[in-house]
């Protein structure tokens, strides 16, 4: 431990007892050099460790992801008269009436075609997915194209997906109501025949939430939007107040009971469970200040909240850090104390608060509990925004949460869409990371 | 006028105050700022800020109060007798508001005049079926009472805007105006700026307190229902957590010790994998790596922190519990039963924590000033020696604060200890059995089903508020430490 | 400079927007609550949405005992309009509501939820499982020669001989889910009467309470794994232990008859058939509670409720049906219910 210093003394000592060459290292030198490598080791083992951990993660991240970014779907003209339009739109339940003229002209088109493989009604039933909705969507949207044939491409169940994407093999499959595996032969002959192919799945990227017996309608876009407006809240309020909250703690605040209290409130406020977060956004900004249930903007207050100690925290230690001769150096030359640390200490402790607010921002980005409470984890499936104000105060999820909801379903499509979701997630943090990146390396020096 | 015109135009009154104000102090030392007490364009921003606070502050107040009094006065003229049985007075201002908003959009997209807005009759009009031609969705029928109030709340509302954009932007001037004209080369803006600065810091380091009361202030009616359910003793003494979830035979055990030395032992376990990689990584990224290797492997660790903790849950479950099973359980060393573990759980957690220790105390290490590793080198120490004696000391308050954060975290964490260390709470020294922590039964208990009267729904708010009294109290030891060892190297 | 500036700036702009929000009406339903009637919640949440010109109601997932908390906060918009509930609401919440003013409660009943017993596909077959056997194998204590031990059963075969050869390791629901309720007394309470442990505890000088309390007791010795989470833990749990056994939803279960075997309970598969028929055992009601005063007021609320209970959506061949939910014979009832807006004072009165 003391090598340095005690060696010192000891080198002319020992000098006078033999002669000593540059060129050759004595045993004492070989020691510390070999602890010299020894600890360069350690730091290098504990940066790949982290590094290797990072791998494993995103290996196991991407293989279990990448199928929801494709989907299985069925190719087929419908041709829908003005009289089957009415009738569908008679009903209680209008999507069943429409995903049942689909599947008889589906029917149709498989008997003209002459498919050699057995099946019946209920098959094409079973393969095909919940599609009512956007044959729905479709026509009241486009009353002018009723009567006409109209070319979809339309999901199958996501079981049927699952066999083309890997995930259910042939042998495991037990007849259900869901499956029968006779289903398979004509999913097989369809999919050489062309009617049923696979591709990219935009509606994941771009869709809202859907039920649990829907998996091929799911999309985490969104939720993308959801986390959007949330992070642009916990960033405009968390970075400036804890930056001011910081600097006023460590640069000017006396020394007295107020400031130790709110040191010590922060250090434990980083402490606090997230979901008790929950509890008091739904307290005080739901019941109290009686802002909207299940908005971006109780979520972006409630991660504010939370993030704040962290930004604090490491933004204090980057303020602590930077040396006192550069605030002296600058009241010297008369500048106030405010200018001293608003013009001099404050960029050079840019780097610590940039990682503070990406690690802060990271959480935040992450976090499930907080949000269990203010209404943004089930089922929210209000689609994109009418506005950018109203998008912080329309029901909205959030990444985590639809990862969390759809992680918790029983179907293993939505498994993977979790899994799918978590990429995304993460494709979102990294574009937030290289941009306080970025900006980290221009105020990053040493001196 | 609406409420971002009056914001826009206040600001850009201040962007005027800040050029003009600036020009005055200048003209008043004949254009040579040598001659003001501060910098031009402190008398600038004085300038502003006097248009912005009185204004602003206005705006805030009349915009919280203004429904308040509206809602209380025209709630005031509907007689008791018009409101619908089974309806309060609440759920009828609803619709009234509702019925307004829609007027308002009626307006807005041209379907009505503002006259007819303000005269139509139900005698004569179907508003509900006028309004959802626009697509305002009603719930129910308007009837006169409510449309009368509509109208009336519309009215109201409209002299309060009025009033609003009058007082905000007469405030602005005022305020304008008192500043420039105060505005002359010995005036002390700086002074002012700063102090108003100042007080801006202040009003910020406080909302951390202000959070604290709101937590306290949410946690405790629930805390105190729940000890006037269940004896305090055995909540605090208890060394069983069984809780039932009907209460049935003999009722539940919620002693919290068993929580607490959970959350105790997997912070630890999780502190001990995490401080050492995560220190030793700072110390690599920032004295051995080149910065090439740094601007890569910083960041990348850095993601570690933001992967979803429910990731990391699945991980412990699925990777990490099988293979540590593999070697300690049944057929390897026979100390452990199941995948689920307080070990489990702590691997995962501490990988989750590194960039916490390392990042921070990355930043904190390269802060340390040249000059002192340069002294150490040039006196014949070798890297490593400097690092250890001259630059870790240095950094040391910081890399504390660091490893602190990196326990807060480990102490709150959740979804990793669900997945990863099991449901059972239990008090044993082996860490290969499962645990579990306080935040884990927190989140359980707060979303389970049982009845939200009951103790064991109730216990969730008393635990909440243990773990806070003890964290605090930490905090406090930990503050009181600090300040009596704290090494000064100014 | 600039940087204060900007501070103030934001926090005014927040302050302005946040208070711009409140005077916005909320268009949508609001429903909290159970997360074992979530999933029928969404199906049908979707469905009215893509049916009606209404918007898509938001379901929040969060417990039973949290979404009855909040639906009895108190009237008005920014308090839900429907708690899901995995069981029925308990006098004292009803109170609790009365005081804070919700007084009005529809009950709807939509349906039961069959809880069924599954193990991994390639794991043994659990197919001679009675009540008995899995309280004998789970209990905390089990009465041997006439006094109470703790339970020494190792493996199943030591429980029942016609059971495979395979260590107890058994993953039920932890005592926050309302399915343990259920577990307990429709499974090891039967199992406790069945095998005369209970008789035999109350002859030993216990009381009847008490006795119930050790019928109920679950052995801690790590053969019995409590899960706090969803039932996808459950599955990840059987999934790396080839010899275990878990407690499942029915729906759950029919969703992935790739992975799981179905144990029969007294020589009944579990189907919806079986269940509504009341041949299988194990089941429980699932319900949602209206708040009267919301309805006209919240657009759609009285919609959706109708819409929830219909045949189309609530009735055999339904999609909830489809999905795993036990129909409830008695849905006509239900409906004029709904209709009528019965509550739960006038139903009892």
């Amino acid at each position: 431990m003391t090598d340095a210093t005690a060696s010192t003394p000891a080198a002319p000592a020992s000098g006078r007892r033999q002669s000593i060459s540059l060129f050759r290292q004595d045993a004492h030198t070989k020691r510390r050099n070999a602890a010299e490598t020894r600890f360069k080791a350690y730091g290098l083992t504990a940066v790949l460790v982290g590094l290797f951990f990072l791998i494993v993660l995103f290996g196991s991240i991407i293989s279990n992801g990448l199928p929801a970014f494709t989907r299985t779907v069925v190719e087929l003209e419908l041709t829908l008269t003005q009289e089957q339009y009415e009738e569908a739109e008679s009903k209680l339940l209008k999507t069943g009436a429409y995903r049942d003229f689909f599947i008889a002209a589906f029917d149709r088109e498989l008997e003209e075609r002459g498919v050699e493989v057995e099946y019946d009604a209920a098959a094409l039933e079973r393969i095909l997915g919940k599609i009512g909705g956007n044959l729905r969507e479709f026509y009241t949207a486009n009353e002018d194209r009723l009567g006409q044939p109209v070319d979809f491409e339309l999901s199958t169940s996501s079981r049927i997906d699952g066999y083309f994407n890997g995930r259910l093999k042939r042998e495991d499959v037990r007849d259900s109501r869901f499956l029968m595996s006779t289903d398979l032969d004509l999913a097989d002959e369809l999919y050489a025949a062309g009617i049923m192919k696979s591709d990219f799945n935009w509606n994941f990227i771009t869709g809202a939430d859907s039920g649990v017996d829907n998996p091929g309608g799911a999309g985490i876009g969104a939720s993308v939007v959801g986390s959007f407006f949330m992070m642009i809240v916990v960033l405009v309020l968390s970075l400036p107040i804890g930056v001011a909250a910081s600097i006023y703690l460590e640069e000017f605040a006396p020394k007295n009971r107020w400031t130790d209290l709110i040191e010590v409130n922060i250090s434990n406020l980083a402490a606090v469970p997230s979901i008790v977060f929950g509890i008091l956004g739904l307290a005080v900004f739901i019941q109290f200040a009686g802002l909207p249930q299940s908005a971006p903007l109780v979520g972006g207050l409630v991660l504010t909240l939370m993030t704040l100690p962290t930004i604090i925290i490491s933004t204090r230690a980057s303020l602590k850090s930077v040396p006192p001769s550069i605030r002296d150096a600058a009241l010297g030359v008369g500048a106030s104390k405010m200018q001293a640390v608003f013009h001099h200490v404050l960029p050079l402790a840019m780097p610590g608060i940039l990682t503070g607010t990406i690690i802060g921002l990271a959480q935040a980005l992450g976090e499930t509990a907080p949000l269990l409470l203010i209404g943004m984890v089930g089922f929210v499936a209000r689609g994109y925004p009418d506005g950018f104000v109203s998008g912080f105060t329309e029901a909205n999820s959030a990444m985590p949460a639809q990862i969390y909801t759809w992680a918790a379903r029983a179907d293993a499509s939505f498994y993977e869409k979790a899994w799918g979701g978590i990429i995304i997630l993460l494709l979102f943090l990294m574009t937030m990371n290289i941009i306080a990146i970025v900006l980290r390396r221009r105020f990053e020096r040493r001196w | 006028m609406p409420v971002l015109w009056i914001v826009l135009i206040v600001l850009a009154l201040a962007a005027v105050g800040y050029v003009l104000g600036r020009q005055r102090a200048l003209a008043s030392a004949d254009g040579n700022s040598r001659k003001l007490h501060s910098l031009p364009s402190f008398y600038g921003t004085s300038v502003a800020i006097f248009t912005m606070v009185f204004s602003f502050a206005a705006l805030i107040v009349w915009m919280i109060v203004q429904p308040i009094v509206v809602e209380n006065r025209v709630a005031a003229t509907i007689s008791p007798e018009t409101i619908p049985e089974g309806r309060t007075i609440g759920l009828m201002m609803s619709d009234v508001r509702r019925v307004a908003d829609g007027l308002d959009q009626a307006v807005a997209q041209g379907a009505m005049s503002a006259d007819q807005a303000t005269s139509i009759r139900t005698e004569f009009t179907d508003v509900r079926e006028r309004l959802g031609q626009i697509g305002v969705a009603l719930g129910s029928d308007v009837g006169p009472a409510v449309l009368h109030a509509a109208q009336r709340y519309r009215a109201m509302s409209a002299t309060g805007d009025l009033a609003m954009t009058v007082v905000v932007l007469g405030l602005a001037l005022a305020g304008f105006a008192v500043a420039y004209s105060r505005t002359h080369r010995d005036f002390r803006a700086r002074n002012v700026v700063e102090r108003t600065i100042r007080y801006i810091l202040i009003f910020a380091a406080s909302i951390a307190v202000l959070t604290t009361v709101g937590i306290v202030l949410s946690l405790i009616f629930n805390t105190i229902e729940f000890f006037r359910l269940y004896p305090a003793w055995e909540f605090f003494f208890g060394t069983t957590w069984a809780p039932s979830f009907s209460g049935r035979g003999g009722g539940s055990e919620l002693g919290i010790v068993p929580l607490l030395w959970g959350t105790f032992y997997i912070s630890l376990i999780a502190l001990l994998v995490a401080v050492p990689i995560g220190l030793f990584a700072a110390i690599y990224l920032s004295e051995y790596a080149s910065p090439k290797v740094r601007s890569i492997a910083k960041p990348m660790i850095e993601v570690l922190a933001g992967i979803p903790t429910i990731v990391y849950g699945l991980f412990a479950l699925l990777t990490v519990g099988p293979l540590l099973l593999s070697v300690f359980g049944d057929d390897g060393l026979g100390w452990m039963q199941a995948g689920t573990a307080v070990m489990t759980a702590g691997l995962v957690m501490g990988v989750m924590l590194i960039p916490f220790v390392s990042s921070l105390s990355d930043d904190i290490i390269n802060a340390v000033p040249q000059a002192m590793r340069d002294g150490s080198l040039g006196l014949g120490a070798t890297h490593s020696e400097t690092v250890r004696q001259v630059v870790l000391p240095a950094a040391l308050p910081g890399i504390v604060g660091a490893i602190l954060l990196a326990a807060s975290r480990a102490i709150g964490e959740t979804m990793i200890v669900v997945l990863g260390a099991g449901a059972a709470a239990r008090l044993s020294l082996n860490p290969f059995e499962a645990m579990t922590t306080v935040t884990a039964k927190i989140v359980s208990q707060l979303t389970g089903d049982s009845d939200f009267g009951s103790p064991e729904a109730l216990v969730a708010f008393a635990l909440g508020m243990t773990l806070f009294v003890i964290t605090l109290m930490l905090n406090i030891l930990a503050l009181y430490i600090v300040r009596k060892y704290r090494e000064q190297y100014e | 400079m600039s940087f204060a500036k900007m501070t103030a700036s934001t926090l005014a702009i927040a302050a302005v927007s946040a208070s711009a929000a409140v005077a916005q009406s909320r268009d949508n339903v609001q429903v909290a609550g159970s997360s074992t009637v979530l999933p029928y919640a969404s199906i049908v949440a979707e469905v009215f949405g893509d049916n009606t010109d209404f918007p898509t109601p938001v379901v929040e997932s969060g417990g039973s005992s949290a979404g009855l908390k909040r639906f009895c906060e108190g009237v008005g918009e920014n308090t839900i309009d429907v708690a899901n509930a995995s069981r029925a609401i308990r006098p004292s919440e009803v109170e609790t509501c009365a005081a804070n003013g919700v007084e009005d409660i529809i009950e709807v009943r939509i349906g039961y939820d069959g809880i069924v017993f599954a193990s991994q596909q390639d794991g043994p077959a659990f197919n001679a499982f009675e009540p008995a056997d899995i309280y004998q194998a789970l209990a905390g204590q089990l009465i041997v020669d006439g006094e109470l031990v703790d339970n020494p059963n190792e493996t199943w075969a030591d429980v029942n001989a016609d059971l495979p050869d395979v260590e107890i390791a058994a993953f039920i629901p932890g005592t926050k889910h309302g399915t343990r309720e259920v577990f307990e007394e429709k499974v090891l309470l039967v199992g406790c009467e069945n095998t005369g442990a209970f008789e035999a505890m109350v002859e030993m000088g216990m009381s009847e309470d008490d006795a119930e309390g050790a019928c109920i007791d679950v052995r801690t010795d790590g053969k019995s794994v409590d899960i706090d989470g969803d039932y996808t833990e459950t599955l990840a749990r059987i999934d790396s232990n080839p010899e275990g056994i878990g407690v499942f939803g029915l729906a759950f279960y029919e969703n992935n008859t790739d992975k799981l075997k179905v144990a029969t309970i007294s020589g009944v598969a579990p189907s919806t058939e079986t269940i509504s028929s009341g041949e299988y055992p194990v089941s429980r009601p699932l319900y949602f509670y209206v708040k009267k005063a919301h309805i006209g007021v919240i657009p759609g609320l009285k919609e959706y409720a109708m819409f929830f209970v219909s045949d189309e959506v609530a009735g055999p061949g339904g999609p909830l049906s489809n999905y795993g939910l036990v129909p409830d014979p008695e849905l006509a009832a239900t409906q004029d219910k709904v209709a009528n807006e019965v509550t739960m004072s006038e139903e009892s009165m």
